[in-house]
Order: structure tokens, then C-alpha cells, then sequence
């Protein structure tokens, strides 16, 4: 059983175990390729639906985790052996050790090592000199970004819910569950950030609160009821009213159509009837953004079949009249369609933005100034085992940790 | 003349075989009759499959191992350059397949050589004259393998191959020998797959982390995305694929460690071991270098074929009052020749381009010089294919008329006896669905 589980714990947590899962799905990724053009997509949807795919891609946040946990382990057996806690390290946690015949007197070597910048620690019988700061953390901080990256795709390509809505000022918020509240207002402004172009604000009535608004921007985006709230585009939600000399009665249809950005085209069929109405939102004479500003000028075809019968402009809350049709829009306010995305996997997907962030830098700062570097004599039955290791600068340790040879054979 | 025209296939042959011949040193016979024997068996292969089935399968079958080979390489690079820097990193030792990996990879060499070195030669029509230059292209083969064995003891010894350099050097020789056909070639269908992969993921990347759409951020910012959807990317993408592998393998060489000196007392010693450690090394470099060389040389032919396109100008159509364009069967071109024959539509100010073209089942296929993916810079004709000159994707003939991936955008017809008839309207309404969405796309759209 237990020698099941170290077999088990060598597989989970063996450096070789990303680049083998990675090449099965590239190889997947190459075969779909060869039937369809939609292949990643092709590939998310086939993982998605096949549990032995989601646990082989399992398999690469927990070997992060694992080497994690490998990692600190290597790092505590070495500080043990370094300050004499533990039996004689095996060479693997070393890059380098030699047996030499030597007395078992330190003291030259390690003011030798103390000149050199080494900071020293005797103990007993034997001697450990290290300067710098370890990579640890960096590694550490590199490795649970992995980890929170590869868990993110996981529980995204799994979890992952979208419900499309189309939030419209002055109708209730179509959250998911139902009873969102109001939405008080939808703004839309320039933006004045690097990336940004325009912020977009829907401003919603908490509905338990008395008075409380939620806020939701473009991003980050914002989370209610667990559910991310990421605005895809702008529209208008109208009232469009008809009348026509075959159709004396009127029309009245409420229609939300995709007008942003004005100059878009977007129809609506009037359903039993042979018209068909064509908007557009037109560019006001001064530039404004008529989203932003909330006076919308629209453009307009009707058409009866295949034929123009009436064409012009109106403005939002006016009528056209002319030959006996009337077009009106007597109502009209801001939508955006909203997709509410139910997925945890977004914030350990963000998660491991910072961390890799924080590991490279780290790692440049630690590799860079203060590259960690170790040695480790120990003296046994008048033989000297020497270990060593370095993070960087290794050439010069490896100076350094030859002379402390030279100088411990030369003392005999 | 037809030999002549082998001479760069010959010499690419010559200098596998010294490669081969170097990176198995204690098997010189076995390397020499494995190759020769198996550069015999893929011109014979060839032949055969040719003959018996329908051109592309023996096309298919060599491009196939191609790609595999090239993947076999990428996983022992990767391979490599962990064993280089991680000192845990269990592999399996293959010294003792020795005998087994110069017989198979030698054999296995020799027959994708000698099958890319028959696709040269013109396709055998029963005669006795066009057989002669596949019966002679073995003995061609067989000659150079004994010249390749005399010369190979001339080069200097240290320049040894290990095994993953050796692989990327035969991989690199059999890409560069197949870049000399379009119709073997893997680098451009390599890039347009990247193109596709790079836009695929950027989108689901921008999905996944819930990126606002174009409608929110600064143009200049979604120019910066925008160039993640053009085919530069998959170019360089394509370029940074096919290098790697053999830069890693380079890379892995280099940071081998260097060995442990720690044992000897005499400074003296220690330095000139490890200068000798450093100079190996760097002799070691030389074989990834000639095969950096050689997938350079294959990008490059791949990117600039010397291969002659039918690409005719297109000839104004105009459409009746009831907007029906009339394309006569006979007159000023052929339709039926098999042949791709460009015609311009002007409606307003917009312009259509498409073409028809009679495919080799004998029947005439009307379709937009655009396809629903790239930007409509219109295709060329080659032996057999069409080209998209967006891309560089190959179409067989015989699948111009279906919609999907980079072929043509079908457009609907009728044929009469007086020739084609084609509605203007639904033909303007198709260029613009296309090339809206494809140019969208290509600029930064979602």
C-alpha cells in the first residue's frame, strides 16, 4: 500500500508529468484540427463533456500543488542538514559533492568563507556557509500561479453558466433568480484611463435595501449574486408605433434593437402585417454621442415587402407623418445586453495574473542581486564530505567552493 | 533535365546520409544499407501508390510523417532541455537501442527521402521513358550513400550529433527537400493553422477573463489586439514553431552542467577540463546550427515557391435589368477547360470578384474569390489545387464548390445551355456578408 502511494506521490508530483499531459492535448488539439476549423472550441466542448479528460487536465493543478508541497520539503531538508539537524543530506538536494581526505578542522576556512561574504555556522563536525536569499517564494509564488491558472481553466471549461439579459433603464434587473431591483440608470462617458475608451455605469435599486444602489462598470466586472455582470453591447430599447393606409388601426410593437454605434442598421418585422421597420441611431451635427447624451435622432426605412414606402428621421418621443403613414417612437431608453456569468474560475484565472506578476519580478530581483549559494562540509572518520549549490552567480561559487577545497587538503 | 532539376534533393540526400553516418559512428554499414535501401523503397512506394491510387494518398502519407516527425521532434526537445536543467527528471535511456534506432531511423529516413525525391519527377504515364527516371533515381541514391561514406571520414571528429540534434537535423533535411513542392510543403499550412489557433484563443482568452468588447476600449489599444488576428501573426507564429524545437535542443545543449571538477586539487586541471567540457559543447552546437539553417531555407522556399500560378484578370460582367449576370459557356474563355476564369461585378461602388471553374469530376462550380475566413486576397491556380493567397492554403479541385475552411464561398447558379446564369443581387448580398465578416474579424472584431 504504501509503496503504491510513494508510486503514486512520484506520478502526481514528477516535473515530467506537465509536458506529457500538455502533449496529449496538443496532439488532440493537431487531430481535431484536421476535421474542423473550430478547433479549440471543438476541444473545450469534447473536454467539457468527457470525465476522463477533465481529470487528466486535473492532473496539471494538482502536480502545481504537489510541487509545491516537493519544493518546501527539499527547502526544510536543506536548512536541517545545513544547520545540523538531520543526518547527512543526499546529494541530490546538492548540485555538486566531493570526498576528501582532510582533518576535521574548520577554523581556516571559515574565516576563509567569512572574507568571501559567507555568512558560517559550526556545528559539531561540521561546517555550512551560505549567502544570499533563497528562490523559494519566487518559485513558490510561480507555482501557485500555476496552480490557480490551470484550476481556473478547469473550473471555468466545467462550471461556467451565461445568461444573456438585456438590462433597460427603468425595467427591473433580469438577475439571475429573478427580483434584481430597478435599474435606475444606464450612463455611458468617455473614459480617461489607458485602456478604457468609455465607462459604462448601470446604476440598480438594491432590491432588500431602502435606497441602496448596486454600481456596475465594465471592469473588473462586478459580481451580484455570485454572478459576474460583463456588459457586451449597447442598444435601445423602443416603442415603435405604425399607421398606414392599409393599416388605419395603428401598430404598436416593443422591440429592443442592437442601434450602437449610431449608423448600425438593425429591422424589426411588424408580425401580421407586411411592413418591416429599418432604424438607425444618427450622428448628431455636434458630434455628441446621442448614448451618452440620451437625445436620439433616429433614421428610418418602411418597408412593404420589398418595397420603400417611407423613409426619414424622427426624434425619440416624435412622430414622422407623410402621404398617411405616421411612424412614432413615443418611448425609447438605453439597453445594454449583459451576459450574468456564473464562473469561480475567473478569479483564480486573475489570481494567477498577480502571482506570475509577482514571481518574475521577485525572481529577477532575488537572481539578480542576491543569488542564493550554499556549502556544507562535513567531517566524518577523517574524511570530508563537501557539498555545494547556487542559484545564480555559480561560476564564482564554484571558485569559491574549489579554493575551500584546495585549502581544506592543503591544511593536512 | 529532369536530374537536373534534382540536383538540391541529391545534395540535401548527401548530407543526411554524412549526418546519419556521424551520428551513429559505430554503425557505418548498417546506417549506409538501411538508407539506401530504404531511399530505394520509398521511390518504389511512391511509384506504386501513384499508380494504384489517386495522387494525393502517397501526398498524404509522406506529408503525414512529415508532421509526425516534426512532432516527435517537439517532444524531444522538450524532452532534452528538461533532462539539461532538471536534475530528477526521469527519462529513458536509449543507449542500448543504439542498433535499433540507426537501423530504423535510417531506413525510415531513406524512405521519406526517396518518396519526396519521386514526387519530382513527372507523374509515369505507362511509357517505358517516363519509367526510366524512377528505375535510375535508386541507383542515383545508392552512388551518393557510397560517396557520402568516403567523405564523411574527412570531417572533423568532434563534431558530434547526440541523438535529439541528429533527429533535428534529418527532420530539418526532409522539410527542406519536401519545401520544394507546394504540395508537400508544411510551413504554410503550419501558419494559417496558427493564424486560426491565435484567433481562437485571444477570443476565448478575452471571453474567459471577461474583456469588454471593442466597443469600450481605446481604438489604439484594440489595434494592438487587432494585429493578434492577421496573418503576420501567423507567420511569425508559424516561424516561432517551426524554430523552436531546435533552438530547445540548442538551448539544452548549452545548459548542460558543466562536470564536476570538485575531486581534483590542481587548479590547473580543473580549468582545462573545464575549458575542454566548454569547447565540446560548443562543437556539439554545430549540427543544431546546420539544421537551424536548413528549417530556414525550408521556411524561406515555402514562402517564396517557385511555382507559376494561372491567376487571370477578371473580366467586367454586367447583369440584365432583372439583375441576372450571364456568363456564355463558349466566346471569350472556355468554361470547361478546366480552368479558373475570374469575372468583376460592379454594383454602385461596390465591387464582387468570383470565379468558375470546372472541377475534375466534370462539373462547372461557381464560388466568390474570397473565402468565410481570410481576407478576400482571391486565390491562384496551381497543378491540381487552388491557392488562397491570404493564407497559402492549398484546395484540391475537386473540393472547390463546397463551403467551409479556406475554400471559395460557393455561390448559387443555374446552368442552361447557353451558358451560367447568376442572380446579382444574391451575389452582392454574398461578397458582403464575407468580406464584412471576415475584414471585421481580420481588424480586431470579435
Amino acid at each position: 500500500m504504501n509503496r503504491m502511494l510513494r508510486t503514486l506521490w512520484a506520478l502526481l508530483s514528477s516535473r515530467a508529468l506537465p509536458p506529457l499531459v500538455l502533449g496529449l492535448f496538443l496532439l488532440l488539439y493537431i487531430g481535431i484540427a484536421f476535421f474542423t476549423d473550430e478547433t479549440l472550441i471543438t476541444l473545450m466542448a469534447i473536454v467539457r463533456r468527457n470525465p476522463l479528460l477533465v481529470a487528466l487536465l486535473a492532473l496539471l493543478p494538482l502536480n502545481g500543488g504537489c510541487r509545491m508541497v516537493v519544493e518546501i520539503s527539499r527547502y526544510l531538508n536543506r536548512r536541517r542538514s545545513i544547520f545540523g539537524y538531520s543526518s547527512p543530506p543526499s546529494g541530490e538536494l546538492y548540485h555538486e559533492s566531493v570526498e576528501l581526505s582532510a582533518p576535521p578542522s574548520f577554523a581556516p576556512l571559515e574565516e576563509r568563507l567569512r572574507g568571501e561574504g559567507y555568512n558560517t555556522v559550526k556545528n559539531g563536525q561540521q561546517l555550512a556557509a551560505w549567502r544570499g536569499v533563497t528562490l523559494l517564494p519566487a518559485r513558490l509564488l510561480y507555482l501557485a500561479g500555476i496552480f490557480c491558472l490551470l484550476a481556473g481553466i478547469l473550473v471555468s471549461l466545467t462550471s461556467r453558466g451565461v445568461n444573456r439579459q438585456e438590462v433597460v433603464e427603468g425595467a427591473p434587473f433580469p438577475a439571475p433568480g429573478g427580483n434584481g431591483g430597478l435599474v435606475r440608470s444606464i450612463s455611458f462617458q468617455h473614459g480617461s484611463g489607458w485602456i478604457l475608451a468609455k465607462e459604462l455605469e448601470l446604476e440598480v435599486a438594491d432590491p432588500d435595501g431602502a435606497g441602496a444602489l448596486h454600481r456596475f462598470g465594465v471592469y473588473p466586472p462586478a459580481r451580484f449574486r455570485g454572478a459576474f455582470v460583463y456588459p457586451r453591447y449597447l442598444g435601445v430599447a423602443l416603442i415603435c408605433r405604425i399607421s398606414a393606409p392599409d393599416l388605419p388601426a395603428g401598430y404598436e410593437k416593443s422591440v429592443v434593437l442592437p442601434l450602437y454605434p449610431p449608423g448600425r442598421e438593425a429591422s424589426t418585422v411588424l408580425s401580421g402585417t407586411p411592413y418591416k421597420l429599418t432604424l438607425t441611431l444618427t450622428v448628431p451635427e455636434d458630434g455628441s454621442d446621442p448614448y451618452t447624451t440620451g437625445k436620439m435622432l433616429f433614421g428610418f426605412k418602411l418597408l412593404k415587402g420589398k418595397e420603400l414606402v417611407l423613409t426619414g428621421t424622427l426624434p425619440g418621443g416624435g412622430a414622422f407623418r407623410k402621404d398617411g403613414y405616421v411612424v412614432a417612437i413615443p418611448d425609447y431608453r438605453r439597453m445594454v445586453m449583459t451576459d450574468f456569468v456564473s464562473d469561480n474560475g475567473v478569479l483564480l484565472i486573475w489570481w494567477s495574473a498577480f502571482l506570475f506578476t509577482a514571481a518574475l519580478l521577485l525572481w529577477l530581483a532575488l537572481h539578480i542581486f542576491l543569488p542564493r549559494r550554499e556549502m556544507l562540509f562535513l567531517s566524518r572518520g577523517g574524511t570530508i564530505r563537501a557539498f555545494s549549490r547556487a542559484e545564480g552567480a555559480a561560476m564564482n561559487h564554484a571558485g569559491v567552493f574549489h579554493e575551500a577545497l584546495d585549502l581544506l587538503e592543503t591544511s593536512t | 533535365m529532369v536530374f537536373l532539376k534534382q540536383i538540391p534533393q541529391f545534395l540535401v540526400w548527401m548530407l543526411l546520409l554524412l549526418l546519419l553516418l556521424r551520428g551513429f559512428p559505430g554503425r557505418r554499414r548498417a546506417v549506409s544499407f538501411w538508407s539506401t535501401g530504404g531511399f530505394a523503397l520509398g521511390v518504389a512506394g511512391y511509384l506504386l501508390l501513384a499508380r494504384l491510387l489517386p495522387v494525393r494518398v502517397p501526398l498524404g502519407i509522406i506529408r503525414s510523417v512529415m508532421g509526425g516527425s516534426f512532432l516527435l521532434l517537439w517532444g524531444v526537445a522538450v524532452a532534452s532541455l528538461y533532462r539539461s536543467t532538471v536534475r530528477d527528471f526521469p527519462l529513458l535511456r536509449l543507449d542500448r537501442f543504439t542498433p535499433l534506432c540507426a537501423m530504423v531511423g535510417s531506413g525510415a529516413a531513406g524512405l521519406m527521402a526517396g518518396g519526396i525525391c519521386a514526387n519530382q519527377l513527372p507523374a509515369p504515364d505507362g511509357s517505358l521513358l517516363r519509367f526510366l527516371p524512377f528505375l535510375l533515381l535508386p541507383l542515383a541514391g545508392a552512388l551518393l550513400a557510397v560517396i557520402a561514406r568516403s567523405v564523411e571520414g574527412v570531417v572533423i571528429p568532434s563534431y558530434a550529433a547526440t541523438p535529439s540534434s541528429l533527429l533535428a537535423a534529418v527532420v530539418a533535411l526532409l522539410l527542406l527537400s519536401s519545401s520544394a513542392a507546394i504540395t508537400l510543403d508544411l510551413f504554410s499550412p503550419l501558419s494559417m493553422k496558427v493564424m486560426k489557433g491565435t484567433h481562437d484563443f485571444v477570443h476565448q482568452f478575452m471571453e474567459s477573463i471577461l474583456i469588454p468588447d471593442h466597443l469600450f476600449i481605446r481604438p489604439e489599444i484594440w489595434g494592438y489586439i487587432g494585429f493578434l488576428f492577421g496573418k503576420e501573426v501567423g507567420f511569425w507564429g508559424g516561424m516561432i514553431i517551426w524554430f523552436t524545437p531546435v533552438l530547445l535542443i540548442a538551448l539544452a545543449i548549452w545548459l548542460e552542467p558543466l562536470p564536476s571538477v570538485a575531486q581534483f586539487r590542481q587548479g590547473a586541471r580543473r580549468r582545462l577540463l573545464l575549458a575542454a567540457a566548454i569547447r565540446e559543447k560548443k562543437h556539439r552546437m554545430v549540427i543544431p546550427a546546420l539544421a537551424l539553417v536548413a528549417f530556414a531555407a525550408a521556411a524561406y522556399r515555402s514562402s517564396f515557391p517557385s511555382v507559376e500560378y494561372w491567376d487571370p484578370k477578371p473580366l467586367a460582367v454586367t447583369a440584365t435589368p432583372a439583375g441576372e449576370i450571364l456568363i456564355p459557356r463558349k466566346g471569350e474563355v472556355e468554361l470547361e477547360d478546366g480552368r479558373m476564369h475570374k469575372y468583376l461585378y460592379k454594383q454602385g461602388d461596390k465591387e464582387v470578384r468570383f470565379f468558375i471553374l470546372m472541377n475534375p469530376s466534370g462539373k462547372l462550380t461557381v464560388d466568390l474569390d474570397a473565402c468565410a475566413i481570410c481576407k478576400p486576397d482571391g486565390y491562384g491556380q496551381t497543378e491540381g489545387m487552388l491557392l488562397c493567397y491570404y493564407c497559402k492554403t492549398l484546395i484540391p479541385l475537386d473540393t472547390v464548390g463546397r463551403p467551409g475552411g479556406c475554400n471559395p464561398v460557393p455561390v448559387p447558379f443555374r446552368e442552361l445551355e447557353d451558358g451560367v446564369h447568376l442572380d446579382a443581387s444574391s451575389l452582392v448580398n454574398s461578397w458582403n456578408q464575407t468580406v464584412q465578416s471576415t475584414t471585421r474579424s481580420k481588424e480586431g472584431g470579435k
